[in-house]
């Protein structure tokens, strides 16, 4: 403790850390924190970098409005689910928020996911040694997208129900393994109250889980690795330059040595006076 | 990359670590305000941009159209693209090869592109693929957000229709194959190829009632339709562009 720490403290105070020094004993979560809050990261970090977080701050919101929509939300195919979607939307008190944040969210996850992984590409930041952690990207993309799929029969309205029934078959159609995939996804040979069951499930309980997996093996190879540099931050310049410097001036020392050379400026590109000789 | 470039680059990286600054406040701060407004623009849209009530599920009137969601808009236009079942462009390459071949080559692409050169206008192949695909995407959303959304009701512009084809072009019209084909110029350019002269193909009944029951990816099954129906359509689709033109 600092030397500003003088005087009786207050009780609760005198409670509260030592709870926390009892726990951080036996957790190392004080220390733990501390090196994750304040570890070093590269001092050209940019906005650009903000994206993953962002993604995964959709995804809690996905996580909580769509723990409240399961609230009312029946997977009934006889009128019950179209109904609780119904009742939602126009009876229960902020229903259609919670729906259409719910919904916009998905729209929204799907472009930041995107982006990030754009971010991601255009940087070369999936390069050694970053490789798993775009591996892990890569499957959180087609879960992400596989959210969307699934979420979207729930509703039950005609416009989903055949657009579900077209993507069944066209995952039903691939080579050897298609017809076991169909059946599963529809839970039967038929869509009907079985296929509504399963995509609730799979949409509330197998993709999130996944996810969720995904989120933290992703994290732990961001920790673990490092959040790369910007390729252009200003250090990286500022090395560049140092090393065109230096390999200007090597390339005049050499002009120099040979006997009856001309003396080239020493703001002429390198290539230009290699190919004079 | 070559052991020395990694070696290169820990050590390059090592140094970028000691001379950064500390994750909290400096990239949290940014983080917070990123996701943030993020959150505030989906409030936004959820209240600006009301999400709708659809029409009830009906399996029994396949009058549908069977649009996705906006993001798989891409992969609805690419069943477009491969609708003609020809050997040139079967619809296996919508429905399975191009879509796995992308995600393989997203699950590998690491283990491919392995130079140690980070920056993107010294990776023209890099820069290339990101425009391609990029621009790839954006196009088919776009082509998917603007294809006809309805289906023409009524009728369709062939004559020469017999009482059987009449009745035949009732069922097609009331289970929203429009939806997916074109005959004659009305209906959808795809998924589903152009029936306008599905005639000349030489397809019996027999055979189009049992594809009718039992088509191919993507097409959905009719098999819940009345067996008189589908007899009607048959004789509908199978005169089209011989006997009803
Ligand atoms: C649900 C989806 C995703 C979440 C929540 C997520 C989260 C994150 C977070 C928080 C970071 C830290 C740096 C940053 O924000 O840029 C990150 C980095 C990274 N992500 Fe993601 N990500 C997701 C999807 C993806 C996808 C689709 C890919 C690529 C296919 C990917 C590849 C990477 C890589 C390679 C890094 C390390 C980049 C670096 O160190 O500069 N991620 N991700």
């Amino acid at each position: 403790m600092t030397t500003k720490d003088i005087g009786p403290k207050n009780p609760v105070q005198k409670g509260a850390e030592a709870t926390i020094d009892y726990v951080d004993d036996r957790s190392g979560i004080k220390t733990g924190t501390r090196w994750f809050l304040f570890r070093n990261i590269p001092a050209g970090t940019s906005w650009f970098q903000t994206l993953g977080f962002t993604a995964m701050v959709v995804f809690g919101m996905q996580a909580i409005t769509g723990i409240i929509l399961a609230m009312y939300y029946v997977p009934d195919t006889k009128g019950g689910a179209y109904q609780s979607i119904e009742y939602i939307t126009n009876e229960v008190t902020w229903g259609w928020m919670v729906r259409g944040m719910h919904k916009w969210g998905a729209s929204v996850m799907i472009i930041v996911v995107f982006l990030h992984m754009a971010r991601v590409f255009i940087w070369g930041a999936y390069k050694y040694p970053r490789e798993l952690t775009w591996v892990t990207g890569s499957v959180l993309l087609l879960l992400t997208m596989f959210m969307g799929l699934t979420g979207y029969l729930l509703v039950w309205d005609q416009k989903a129900y055949w657009a579900t029934v077209v993507a069944v078959n066209i995952f039903a159609s691939a080579p050897i393994l298609g017809p076991y995939i169909g059946d599963i996804l529809r839970a039967g040979p038929e869509f009907g109250p079985a296929t509504l069951s399963r995509f609730y499930s799979i949409h509330m309980l197998v993709i999130p889980g996944a996810i969720a997996t995904f989120i933290g093996l992703h994290l732990y190879f961001i920790v673990r690795l490092g959040i790369s540099e910007p390729p252009w931050s200003k250090r990286r310049l500022r090395i560049e330059r140092d090393e065109e410097d230096a390999r200007r001036a090597a390339a005049r020392e050499k002009a120099k040595a040979l006997p009856g050379s001309v003396n080239y400026p020493a703001s002429w590109p390198v290539e230009a006076k290699e190919g004079a000789r | 990359m070559k052991p020395a470039d990694k070696k290169a680059y820990d050590k390059d990286y090592a140094q970028a670590k000691k001379t950064g600054k500390p994750f909290f406040p400096y990239a949290i701060y940014k983080d917070t305000i990123v996701a943030g407004l993020t959150v505030v623009a989906i409030i936004i849209l959820a209240i600006t941009i009301r999400v709708e009530v659809g029409e009830p599920v009906n399996p029994a009137t396949t009058d549908f159209i069977p649009r996705p969601e906006w993001y798989f808009y891409f992969a609805f236009e690419l069943l477009k693209i491969f609708a003609n079942q020809n050997a040139l462009t079967p619809v296996i390459m919508a429905t399975f090869m191009v879509p796995n071949i992308m995600i393989i080559l997203l699950v590998v692409w690491p283990f491919i592109d392995r130079g140690p050169e980070r920056r993107i206008w010294k990776r023209p192949f890099a820069l290339g693929l990101t425009v391609i695909v990029t621009g790839m995407l954006c196009y088919l959303t776009w082509m998917g957000a603007n294809s006809p959304a309805g289906v023409a009701k009524g009728s369709l512009p062939v004559s020469g229709l017999d009482e059987q084809a009449t009745k035949g072009m009732a069922v097609y019209m009331a289970n929203g194959c429009g939806s997916c084909h074109m005959v004659a110029g009305v209906g959808a350019p795809g998924p589903g190829p152009d029936l306008t002269n599905h005639g000349s193909t030489g397809w019996d009944q027999a055979k189009l009632i049992a594809w009718f029951k039992a088509p191919k990816a993507p097409m959905p099954s009719y098999a819940s339709l009345p067996p008189q129906d589908l007899q009607d359509l048959a004789v509908f689709v199978g005169g089209l562009g011989t006997k009803y033109k």
